[in-house]
Order: structure tokens, then C-alpha cells, then sequence
């Protein structure tokens, strides 16, 4: 079985446990393991864009030196948290910036590859990578669609990226960045309908929903409107705050879609236990819904 | 001190080695006087000069004033690249009576002064290009150039306006044109375009008389619905083999009276009208077509596809379809070939944020041509393509894809900005309450009375907002299209009824193909390439070949126009000779050795190279040759060489450095 170090974040503890849960029983359904790095730290939350603030990045090198100790291939699947561990890491390694990679690595002082052998013997990175990328590239769409033993009844979804995943598409490379794919790949796999939809990769309104309530409010309710227009009956996701900024800014009205992680739906499919969907954590009555689907 | 000569020994060769400032591109980085002084020393050079531009007429006297004082028989040039000016300085060696193929040129330009930021490094490497060419000068013999006969037809591949103009142009002259183009009719783009900019002039009006022309004239041999298969030969003599695509309508018999189109069951993309409607298996690309010849689109034909229907043929006056029609080869033989391969539109929907294509009412710019022409689907009327209502807010959306490196196109696609003015004002006399309004990043108007034009889109109340588009979506039955406002520092919402993308000017994909099959050069971006950017515009580095119109880079209609002609002069040029003269410096066999083995033959990228089966030697076709050498590096033997760098000159010139 594959074998991946896996980096939850702490969102996916708390509020996104939902996320997490059945990401974890998915991946043995489907053929990979994950393995929690011990003592993992704030991923850092936002990526530092400023050049000599170095201490902001201390916190996911620290992540990556510890995951490289354990393996090759860090894998997370909140987007927060795959787009900064990703994009230090290219820092990390990009030419010309060796003087504040080394004084970076310095600070933080954890060994770099394998832990049980001498310092300085491997210098060995780790790969980050998202979840959706294992299914796709390592575990493969044919496996994927194998293992699915409940086809999501052509439900109609629209994939909903966000910006984390997809940009910026130099360093990421995760996908098109204007009109990204891969979920709506998965979903097609697990026997659901993609629709089409305007706005895969547009702003939920972010971090705004701290300070500029509205603001988040009215992105995340433009999302919600085109997805209905196209005829979506549910959104899914992958990152934590575009989720809450979906589901739970609005008010909850009849024929509200309903928005699930991509795990979620997976889980579905794969016949995960209705226990082990984390649909408690979604707003709304989700799990009435895929009842009257069928699903559960 | 020198060896006195032994009077047996051949005589030593007399080198001229002559320095060219190339004003400040290579003198302002080579110091000359050190180049002079070292190359005065070296063995044989018996003359150094320099010249602020040895290119000039003073600067080619002075060497052929030396070649005479000073009794040379080689020649060194240290300049620019020889692609510039190897035929200048040779034909300058000629007139003193030295053999041209004696003189060398030294790239010290693009081979060094260019790249190089060092002086000292620069005038090291300056002196050692100088000394491996004058080695290799001191290898060369005299040779004497060869000489073809001309096949005085011409072949021009595209009938839209560059190709019909340049074939009209080579036929007035009194020769025979062979015109191919691989749709039904000929017209090309410019048959679907309403009006043309800055006149306003109708585009139908003034192409059908030519088209008419084209379809009559006696020395136009018209091909429709034909591709170029292969091309084989060179210059003057070239051997094409054409592909008639199988029309399933009788070209003789077929009168042209269309009952068979009124019928016809069959549905297909109307790809003319850019797909506003649908069109019929049998078809004609508009009712004006030269040849005014339907043909059966056989994929979408339901007797082809399904044995049955067959109703073209029953209404048929004249007995003219053919269901068992099948594609054709014909064999022309020319002596020049005008590729006029024209352009396509970008495929918008690879632009995955505007909509086109998901979004009916987001069309590109030809099929906003197509609303606005009297010929059009609409006659003329503007109706957006999702309910045929007619739209009262239109946006358009300049550089769509082009000058994008992300989209891979960089460029300015030129007409764009002119086309856009040209379709609001268009769109604003038709819909007198429309309200226009034009996304652009820059409006560029280079051409005669194109700032006027663009003034009087302003002025007529069109809206110019500059900023680029981010997204365009359907939003109920309106177009939304998110802008910003650089001018103002804001970004905005537009509500649309339709949305025209000016999308980017690409190379013709068959064009594309075509020049690829042909090794005729392109660019990054698949536009044909010319033999100098400024001074051979038309030609290219394949001897005989010719450029017109957008396959070479976007380009309005003036200009195609201009360069059609141009072209049809440089072929007309070349027809006013009886011979034309290639380059001796190819490739030659040593019988003596060679044992036939074809590893030449196979290497040869140009069919030069052949082994006569009975001989079993190579055989080198001395016309057909490029001299690029491969040949002699295959050779296992040693039995091929390359003239004028043979094996001993290029060990040579290795060892001097």
C-alpha cells in the first residue's frame, strides 16, 4: 500500500473534521495510507509574501524538515495549507535564494530526510501534495472508480476550487487555474454529474468574514447563485474557509444547496458508514438530502 | 624572417582581411586597430583593412580596389553574418575579377560583438574567428555557380485576397498560375466580412470583381477544394502533387442553380456563418461563390452515411451528383510557389474564463461579421445567437488571447483594435438605441486614417473603457462581464446582452502543416517566416518560395493587398531570367571511393542525395542540394564532401585556432 506523511492542519481538527474523517477511511478504501506527522505545527495559515520577513516562515519549514524525516511525500487537504506548505517549499528550492534557504534551515535546526540516518548524510525535500492529487496521479481514476461500490446517482455538482488550489498556477501546478478540473474528474469517477459553473476559482470572501462580514456574504452568495443557475444540486470543496464562508455565512432556505467536502461524497461512494461522513458538521439537513438521493 | 621560397612549393596564398566597424555594433565593442595588428600577422595576410560599413559602396571599393593593388586571390571578410552579406561581398569580389567563392565572411557580429561584454574577451574571440576563416578561405578552390532552367508557372497555394491578388497579378503578366485552395470557393476571410475599416467600404463589393476575375481568367488554372499533397524539386522546377477532394458533385455537368441545396436532409456546423446556424450536407459557402459549385460534405450526407435520402440527386436538372465520387491527385510542375495561408481565429474556448462557447450570446469577431453582413444569416439585421432578439448593450473585448504569454500568444494581432471601432459604429447603425461599449488595453492605431477612425467611434458615443477582462458569464438572459476601470482605479460589473471577443489572429492550422510538409521556415507561432524582416519581406530562405498575406503575421487587407503584390512581383522578377544560378558550395562524391552504401541518401533532408542502383555510387543533384553537409558527416567512407569545407579545410581551420 502507498504510504504517505500526512498533514491534517488544525482546522481540520475543529471545525473542518468533517474533511478529515472520512478522507482518512477513504484513503484505505481506496488503496493508500496516510500516516499523521507527530507533532506538527501552524502551517503558517497564509503564505509570507514579504522578502525579509523570515519568521513567518519559520513555522512550515519547521513542517516540512519534520515530514521529510518521515518521508517523501507529504500529503494535506486543507487548501490553506497546501498552498503555503507548497509555495515555501518552492521558495525553499528555488535558485539564487540559497542564502535565506540556508539561514531559514539554520533557524529552525530539525534534520532534513530520513531520520534514522546521521545529519547532513541525505539532504532529502519533501513532495507536497494534495489529496486530490494522490487519487489522480499515484491511485489512479480506473482504481478510484473500482472502488466505488454506491455511484452517486448523477447527482448534479458543481466543483468549487477556490483560489488557494488552483494559484498561483507557476508554483502550485495544480491545474488550470481559471478553469480547474480535477473535482469535477472525481466526481464524474464516483458516478456524479459536474456541472458547468462560472465561478470555480472565484473569491469566497476569504479572511474578510473576520472583519467584512458582508463582503464574504455577498461573494459566497454570487458562488451559491451561479452554481444553481447551471443546475447544481450540491457544491463540494476543498478548503476549510471557503466551505464555512459557503454554508455557513447564509441564511438557510428551502432548496439551499447543500456543500460538502469532496471527501464527503467520496466516503459516499466508497460506502463509508453514515457515522464516519461527519455530516453533523455541514449546515442544513445534508444528510436528509442524500437521503432523498438515495446515498445514505 | 620568412623562409625563402622553394621554387618547386606552391605559390603561398595572398589573404586581404577586411574589418568592418558595422558602425558602433561591432566596433563599439572589438577594438579594430588590435584586430588589424594581430591580423596583420598572421601567415599570408598580406593586407589588412577597415571601414565604417564595408557594406557601403565606398567600403566594397576599397576591397576591390585591394584585390587589384595587392594582387589577392583570398578574401576575409570580418562583418555581420554571412545570411546578410555573403553575396554582397562575393559579387564585390566578382567585379575585381576574384572568383566569389574565394571570399569568406567572419562572423564578428552576431557571433561576437553582439554577444559579448568584455572588450578584450571580444577582440580575442574576433582575431580567432578571423584566423579559422581565413583558413578555411585558404582551403577554398574556385567554383562556378550552377545554372537551371525556369518552368515559368507559378503555383499559389490560398485564394483568399492575398492569393487572388498575387495570381491575378502573375496571370496580367502573361503567366500561367496554378491557384489551389482548399475550400469549395475562393475568398477566403475576407468573404465573410460585413464592411471594412476606415472606409466602410462593403467587403463583398469589392472582392467579388476580383473573385469573378480569378474564376475567368484564361491564365488561372483554379483548384477548389484541393490541398497540397506534396511538393518535390526546386526553385523553377518544382513537381506538386495536388489533392482534389472528392465534391460528390460533377464540376461540368453542375450548373450552379442550387435545387439540390433547397432539399438537402443533412445537417452539419455551417462553418462559414461560424456556426450561427446550422447548414446543410450539401452545400455552398454563399450564394456569390466562385466556383458557384455546391459540394456534399460527405460526413454529414445521409445517403453517404446511411445509404439512404438521395434527394439531391433526384432534384438534380442536370444529373451532376456523384455519390461515388473519390478524392483525385493531379501533378502541376512550377517554377515558384506563393503561400497565401492565411489566418483562423484562437479557439476562445481555451480562454476558460470568457464563456465562448458555453455562453451562446459570447461570439468572436467573425461571427459578429457574419450579423452584420447583408449576406450574413441575419441579413444584415444584429440578433443575438441565444433568443434572435436584438441586443441593446453590447460589449466588446479586445485581446482576447492576444498579447497574452500565458495564452502563448505575446503578439498584437493588428487588426483588432480596428475591426472593434469598425463593429460598434456597425452595431450603433443598425441599433440606433444599442449602447456599445469597448474593453480594450491599448487602442493602436497605426494606419492611414485609423485615428480618425477610432475618433469617430468616440465621438459617436461608443464607450471605451480600459482595463483587461477578467471573466464573462451568463447570468439569467444577460452577459455579465467583469472589467476594471484602470482610468478610474476600479473594477466593474457590465451587463450585456452579447459579447463579442476580438479573439487573437492565429496562423491557419492547414498553413501550419503546410509549411512543415514543405520546410518552409516558421516562426514560434507557426507564421511563415521571411528571408529578412526588412529588406526580403516576401521571400523566404527556401529558394523559390514566396509569402502573402496573414500566414506570414496578422495583417489588415491593404496590406495583404500590398504584399500579394510584392510577391507576385518577386516571382514575376525571377520569370524574367532563363536560368536561375544555386550555390556550387554542395555537396560532391569521390567515385573512387564511395561503395553506395546510402548512408547519404538517407541523411539528406532535401532528396539531393541519390544512389544510382546500377553504379552503386551517390549521385548528387547539385540544384536540389542546400549544402548543409550532412551527407559528408554520414559518410562512412569519406567518399562525400562538402565543397569548400571539406574535411581537410575544417581540420584545419580547427587547428589554426
Amino acid at each position: 500500500m502507498r504510504k504517505y506523511v500526512y498533514y491534517p492542519g488544525c482546522t481540520l481538527y475543529t471545525k473542518a473534521r468533517n474533511l478529515d474523517l472520512c478522507a482518512r477511511r477513504a484513503a484505505e478504501k481506496v488503496g493508500f495510507e496516510l500516516t499523521e506527522m507527530p507533532s506538527w505545527n501552524c502551517c503558517g495559515a497564509i503564505y509570507n509574501a514579504t522578502s525579509d520577513d523570515l519568521a513567518a516562515q519559520v513555522g512550515p519549514v519547521r513542517n516540512l524538515a519534520k515530514a521529510s524525516q518521515l518521508g517523501e511525500k507529504l500529503v494535506t487537504l486543507c487548501a490553506a495549507c497546501y498552498n503555503v506548505l507548497k509555495r515555501v517549499q518552492d521558495r525553499l528550492d528555488q535558485p539564487g535564494n540559497e542564502v535565506e534557504s540556508e539561514r531559514l534551515k539554520t533557524f529552525v535546526d530539525e534534520k532534513w530526510g530520513p531520520a534514522d540516518e546521521p545529519q547532513g548524510h541525505t539532504e532529502r525535500s519533501v513532495k507536497v501534495l494534495h489529496y486530490l492529487e494522490v487519487l489522480k496521479n499515484d491511485v489512479g481514476w480506473d482504481r478510484v472508480k473500482e472502488k466505488v461500490t454506491k455511484p452517486l446517482a448523477k447527482l448534479k455538482v458543481a466543483s468549487y476550487y477556490g483560489c488557494l488550489m488552483v494559484r498561483p498556477k507557476e508554483v502550485l501546478g495544480f491545474d488550470d487555474a481559471e478553469n480547474p478540473q480535477v473535482m469535477d474528474d472525481l466526481m464524474r469517477v464516483l458516478g456524479a454529474e459536474p456541472t458547468k459553473f462560472d465561478f470555480k476559482a472565484e473569491c469566497c470572501g476569504g479572511y474578510l468574514v473576520v472583519n467584512r462580514r458582508e463582503v464574504a456574504k455577498a461573494a459566497s452568495q454570487k458562488i451559491l447563485d451561479n452554481a444553481r443557475a447551471w443546475g447544481a444540486e450540491a457544491i463540494v470543496t476543498t478548503c476549510p474557509l471557503c466551505q464555512y464562508n459557503l454554508d455557513k455565512l447564509r441564511v438557510l432556505t428551502d432548496g439551499s444547496l447543500p456543500v460538502f467536502y469532496f471527501t464527503q461524497l467520496l466516503g459516499v461512494a466508497v460506502g463509508l458508514n453514515q457515522d464516519e461522513l461527519g455530516l453533523e458538521h455541514n449546515a442544513g439537513d445534508t444528510a436528509g438530502f442524500l437521503r432523498s438521493k438515495g446515498l445514505i | 624572417m620568412e623562409q625563402p621560397a622553394e621554387p618547386q612549393k606552391k605559390r603561398r596564398p595572398r589573404v586581404g582581411v577586411f574589418v568592418c566597424h558595422c558602425g558602433i555594433n561591432i566596433a563599439g565593442v572589438v577594438k579594430i586597430p588590435e584586430v588589424l595588428e594581430r591580423a596583420g600577422k598572421m601567415q599570408d595576410v598580406v593586407v589588412t583593412k577597415d571601414y565604417k560599413y564595408c557594406c557601403s559602396d565606398p567600403g566594397q571599393q576599397m576591397i576591390r580596389d585591394s584585390i587589384k593593388a595587392d594582387g589577392l586571390d583570398r578574401v576575409v571578410v570580418a562583418c555581420c553574418s554571412p545570411t546578410l552579406h555573403e553575396t554582397t561581398f562575393r559579387d564585390a569580389c566578382a567585379e575585381a575579377g576574384l572568383n566569389p567563392y574565394l571570399c569568406e565572411i567572419a562572423n564578428i557580429r552576431e557571433q561576437c560583438s553582439w554577444v559579448t561584454e568584455d572588450k578584450d574577451k571580444a577582440t580575442d574571440k574576433a582575431t580567432e574567428i578571423i584566423r579559422t576563416t581565413k583558413a578555411k578561405a585558404e582551403n577554398d578552390v574556385p567554383l562556378e555557380a550552377v545554372t537551371v532552367p525556369i518552368n515559368k508557372r507559378a503555383l499559389v497555394v490560398g485564394a483568399g485576397i492575398a492569393g487572388i491578388q498575387a495570381a491575378l497579378d502573375i496571370a496580367n503578366a502573361g503567366y500561367e498560375v496554378v491557384l489551389v485552395e482548399k475550400e469549395p470557393s475562393i475568398g477566403g476571410h475576407m468573404a465573410q466580412l460585413s464592411e471594412t475599416f476606415p472606409t466602410l467600404d462593403c467587403s463583398q463589393c469589392i472582392l467579388t470583381p476580383r473573385t469573378v476575375e480569378t474564376g475567368r481568367h484564361p491564365k488561372i488554372k483554379l483548384l477548389t477544394y484541393s490541398e497540397i499533397d506534396n511538393v518535390s524539386g526546386y526553385v523553377g522546377n518544382f513537381k506538386v502533387r495536388i489533392r482534389q477532394k472528392a465534391r460528390y458533385v460533377d464540376f461540368k455537368t453542375c450548373t450552379g442553380c442550387g435545387a439540390c441545396l433547397e432539399k438537402c436532409a443533412g445537417r452539419t456546423e455551417a462553418r462559414f456563418e461560424r456556426g450561427l446556424v446550422r447548414g446543410k450536407a450539401i452545400y455552398r459557402l454563399l450564394p456569390q461563390a466562385v466556383p458557384n459549385r455546391p459540394v456534399i460534405d460527405a460526413k454529414a450526407c445521409v445517403y453517404l452515411t446511411k445509404g439512404k435520402c438521395g434527394i439531391c440527386a433526384k432534384v438534380c436538372p442536370t444529373g451532376a451528383i456523384r455519390y461515388d465520387d473519390a478524392d483525385k491527385f493531379v501533378e502541376e510542375e512550377v517554377g515558384a510557389i506563393v503561400l497565401a495561408t492565411g489566418y483562423e481565429l484562437f479557439d476562445a474556448t481555451r480562454l476558460a474564463s470568457y464563456g465562448f462557447g458555453q455562453v451562446p450570446d459570447v461570439v468572436d469577431g467573425l461571427a459578429f461579421e457574419r450579423l452584420l453582413s447583408a449576406s450574413g444569416p441575419t441579413s444584415g439585421e444584429v440578433k443575438r445567437p441565444s433568443d434572435g432578439r436584438t441586443p441593446k448593450k453590447v460589449v466588446f473585448v479586445q485581446c482576447a488571447g492576444s498579447r497574452d504569454s500565458t495564452t502563448g500568444m505575446p503578439y498584437c494581432s493588428k487588426i483588432c483594435c480596428m475591426y472593434t471601432a469598425k463593429q460598434a459604429i456597425l452595431y450603433r447603425h443598425r441599433v440606433h438605441d444599442g449602447q456599445a461599449t469597448i474593453c480594450y488595453i491599448d487602442v493602436r492605431t497605426p494606419g492611414k486614417g485609423f485615428e480618425e477612425f477610432y475618433k469617430r467611434a468616440t465621438d459617436d458615443g461608443i464607450q471605451y473603457l480600459r482595463g483587461k477582462v477578467s471573466k464573462i458569464f451568463r447570468q439569467g438572459d444577460k452577459v455579465m462581464v467583469w472589467a476594471s476601470d484602470t482610468l478610474a482605479g476600479r473594477k466593474v460589473e457590465l451587463e450585456a446582452d452579447m459579447v463579442v471577443l476580438a479573439t487573437a489572429v492565429v496562423a491557419s492550422p492547414d498553413g501550419v502543416a503546410l509549411a512543415r510538409k514543405l520546410k518552409a521556415q516558421i516562426d514560434s507561432h507557426g507564421f511563415m517566416t521571411e528571408a529578412h524582416p526588412k529588406l526580403r519581406p516576401v521571400e523566404t530562405l527556401t529558394a523559390g518560395f514566396f509569402l502573402a498575406g496573414c500566414g506570414q503575421g496578422p495583417k489588415d487587407i491593404p496590406e495583404t493587398v500590398a504584399q500579394a503584390s510584392a510577391a507576385a512581383a518577386k516571382v514575376l522578377a525571377m520569370f524574367g531570367n532563363t536560368r536561375l544560378t544555386h550555390s556550387p558550395t554542395t555537396a560532391q562524391v569521390d567515385e573512387e571511393i564511395c561503395v553506395g552504401c546510402g548512408y547519404c541518401e538517407r541523411t539528406c533532408a532535401y532528396e539531393a542525395v541519390k544512389v544510382d542502383p546500377a553504379l552503386k555510387k551517390a549521385v548528387v543533384n547539385a540544384a536540389l542540394c542546400e549544402g548543409c553537409g550532412a551527407c559528408a558527416v554520414a559518410c562512412p567512407s569519406g567518399a562525400m564532401s562538402h565543397r569548400n569545407a571539406t574535411k581537410k579545410a575544417i581540420f584545419e581551420m580547427a587547428d589554426s585556432f
